[in-house]
């Protein structure tokens, strides 16, 4: 390949890892908004605009995943750069997962917002997780940027935390569903946001695997935390 | 010609004219034996002198000027001279750089230098802090894979830099910024990022003052302007009119106190209002308090007195009587409105080790969950709305208490456990309060009374 090829082949693949991040910066905005309406800071105009940008989420995958298959087609990458639009390919997919998984936050926290002050107190602990969800999903994409292998591994370490919190909630309204049955309605819909919101960290937890994966390239996917930081440690 | 030329010239001008001498006097083959040696001692020399400079060419660059002879020791001391100028001046260079960037360090406001790929040159340590950039291992990354608000990267995707752009920070919930990029020199840009999270916060509470204001003005003139219209079309009996009638009084009462508690506002905010300090004693005004309290209760509540030993009972303090008193009758009406018939709802004062007055007002009351008390100084915040306006609160007790408060330098502490009741303490600094001789106080000290 001619210099202007490489470069037009580099400006390329930046233009692909640039998308990426962008898409992300929109699913960590939807995320924020969603954070708000489960925490009551906001009111149902922003749960509209929850819908729209979803659709934007969607339509940005599939504009990335068709510069990603056009990059493969003309230029056949190898090495690194074919891992690199694998792992594209792979984190767009999780990314637009995450925006499903938001949409579901934000409408079913319309819904519990006429419970009982009861289970509206757990809300506090969901919107924590959330949080915690978010600056999982910030760190992972913040590690993409910098191909920062570092900062995934602590990503992937940091899933468990999400997995815990969404163990307490559930025992936590599990015996708020016993104590009083008129709670199950609500205590159901805050089940499912948790799970969401778990969901979301494990997508978040994904991004980093594939991180992981393109610049070492070695697959993550199945291995514990302390054998990721292991390979990692590794120079 | 040079001097360095001239110089370089003696050392062969005498070997040759030696060299003539010699050969003129004694033959050929002498004027050779002189010739050789003279010109092989030239050559060393230069040679010496060459392999000097080129050692000093390669060392580093602070080493000094090696020190020659004859021609190479004027060529030395003229190249000594010129570093010692481009010396200086890098280091006048290096000064000014450095004095510019810890200027823009020193920035209150995030700064950080973009080419024309909008990727991160130079930020400032604010800039690094606001947006969560490493300077280590971000030079080189395009600025929009790390600041990926959608409002940021459609900015630096437009290129229309006129305004600037608000975006709410991923790094730092509830966090706002502005950012403005300037583009300077070739296709560079500057970009100015600034914390507006505050300014953000007073336009939003300005926004959500005047809406609730208008909705607690709005609820009571439904109601009389209700009223008036029923007055004026139907005939009706008398009974019913005076009900109505005291109704409507109800409602204007309401809004009456609304004004007065958002007039009481606005004076404790302004400036021009200086505060009227006099030094008073405590307990007058305790047992006003608990007269009032005993008013208010209509007999519903047992009210009592815990004035802590000796010296508390004498204290004087320094402050506005007037207003400290309004802002403890606050918490006191608070405590009844929120305490069911038959509670119990103590009053407090208690100077402390420090010298520090506490006044408290407990209750046994409803309580107040934790995530509401840091809210409760809010303007018309509200932990059960239909509570609240039942029992004729206007929404602006707390926020009067925390401006009276804030004025004296005191602070107020909520305790409070739901179900059980809450306890309300204003905290004056010992400044403020005077302990009188313990002498003198016992004569005060007056035992609790209990309704």
């Amino acid at each position: 390949m001619t210099e202007h090829t490489h470069k037009q082949f580099d400006a390329e693949m930046e233009a692909i890892r640039s998308g990426v991040l962008s898409m992300g910066g929109l699913v960590e905005t939807q995320l924020a908004r969603a954070i708000a309406v489960l925490d009551e800071n906001e009111d149902h105009a922003a749960l509209d605009q929850v819908g729209a940008v979803e659709q934007q989420i969607n339509q940005m995958q599939m504009t990335i995943d068709q510069q990603c298959s056009q990059v493969i087609a003309k230029r056949q990458p190898a090495a690194i750069d074919l891992r690199m639009i694998l792992t594209v390919t792979k984190i767009v997919n999780d990314l637009e997962r995450v925006g499903d998984e938001i949409k579901k936050v934000a409408y079913k926290a319309t819904q519990t917002r006429g419970a009982a002050p009861l289970t509206r107190m757990r809300a506090f602990d969901v919107v924590r997780a959330a949080q915690h969800a978010q600056s999982m999903l910030q760190m992972a994409l913040d590690a993409f940027a910098r191909l920062d292998v570092a900062a995934a591994a602590e990503v992937i370490g940091r899933d468990e935390e999400v997995d815990a919190a969404f163990q307490a909630i559930l025992r936590q309204l599990i015996s708020y569903m016993m104590e009083d049955p008129r709670t199950i309605t609500s205590a159901l819909e805050i089940v499912f946001i948790a799970k969401s919101i778990e969901r979301i960290g494990d997508h978040a937890k994904n991004i980093a695997e594939a991180v992981v994966q393109v610049v070492k390239g070695i697959d993550v996917r199945h291995a514990s935390a302390e054998q990721i930081r292991a390979e990692v440690a590794e120079e | 010609m040079s001097p360095v030329f001239l110089a370089g010239l003696v050392a062969p001008v005498a070997v040759a004219a030696l060299t003539a001498l010699v050969g003129m006097a004694f033959g050929a083959g002498w004027a050779l034996a002189v010739l050789a040696p003279g010109a092989a001692g030239i050559v060393i020399y230069h040679l010496w002198n060459l392999h000097l400079l080129a050692r000093w060419t390669r060392a580093s660059s602070d080493t000094a000027v090696p020190e020659g002879r004859g021609a190479w020791r004027i060529a030395f001391s003229d190249l000594y001279r010129r570093v010692r100028l481009r010396t200086a001046y890098q280091r006048d260079l290096a000064h000014t750089i450095e004095r510019f960037t810890s200027a823009a360090e020193a920035l209150p406001d995030g700064m950080v230098v973009l080419d024309a790929a909008n990727r991160i040159r130079w930020a400032n340590a604010h800039a690094q802090r606001l947006m969560g950039l490493d300077l280590a291992r971000d030079v080189g990354q395009a600025l929009g894979n790390l600041v990926r608000q959608p409002e940021f990267i459609r900015y630096l995707d437009t290129g229309d830099f006129i305004d600037a752009v608000v975006v709410d920070s991923h790094r730092d919930a509830g966090a706002t910024l502005s950012i403005q990029i300037v583009p300077f020199g070739v296709e560079e840009k500057l970009l100015i990022s600034r914390d507006i999270t505050r300014l953000e916060a007073v336009t939003r509470m300005r926004r959500d003052f005047i809406a609730n204001v208008s909705h607690e003005l709005k609820t009571p003139l439904t109601v009389v302007s209700g009223f008036l219209e029923t007055l004026q079309d139907l005939d009706l009996e008398p009974r019913q009119r005076t009900r109505f009638l005291r109704l409507m009084q109800e409602q204007a009462k309401n809004m009456q106190r609304l004004v007065d508690d958002l007039l009481t506002l606005s004076a404790l905010e302004s400036e021009q209002n200086a505060l009227t300090e006099t030094t008073f004693a405590v307990m007058p005004l305790m047992l006003e308090l608990s007269a009032e309290a005993k008013a208010l209760s209509g007999g519903q509540h047992t009210i009592s007195l815990d004035v802590g030993p000796d010296g508390d009972a004498g204290a004087t303090v320094v402050g506005a009587r007037d207003e400290l008193a309004s802002a403890f009758g606050n918490l006191v009406s608070n405590a009844i409105r929120y305490t069911p018939a038959g509670g119990t709802i103590t009053l407090g004062w208690h100077v402390g080790e420090d010298g520090s007055g506490r006044f408290s007002v407990a209750d046994t009351g409803i309580g107040i969950s934790v995530e509401h008390i840091p809210r409760l100084t809010e303007r018309f915040y509200r932990i059960d709305r239909s509570r609240s306006r039942a029992t004729g609160g206007t929404g602006l007790g707390l926020a009067i208490v925390k401006h009276v408060l804030l004025r004296h330098q005191a602070e107020l502490d909520v305790a409070s456990d739901p179900g059980a009741g809450s306890t309300f303490s204003v905290v004056l600094p010992a400044a403020r309060v005077r302990r009188v001789a313990a002498a003198n106080a016992t004569a005060a000290t007056v035992a609790p009374t209990s309704s």
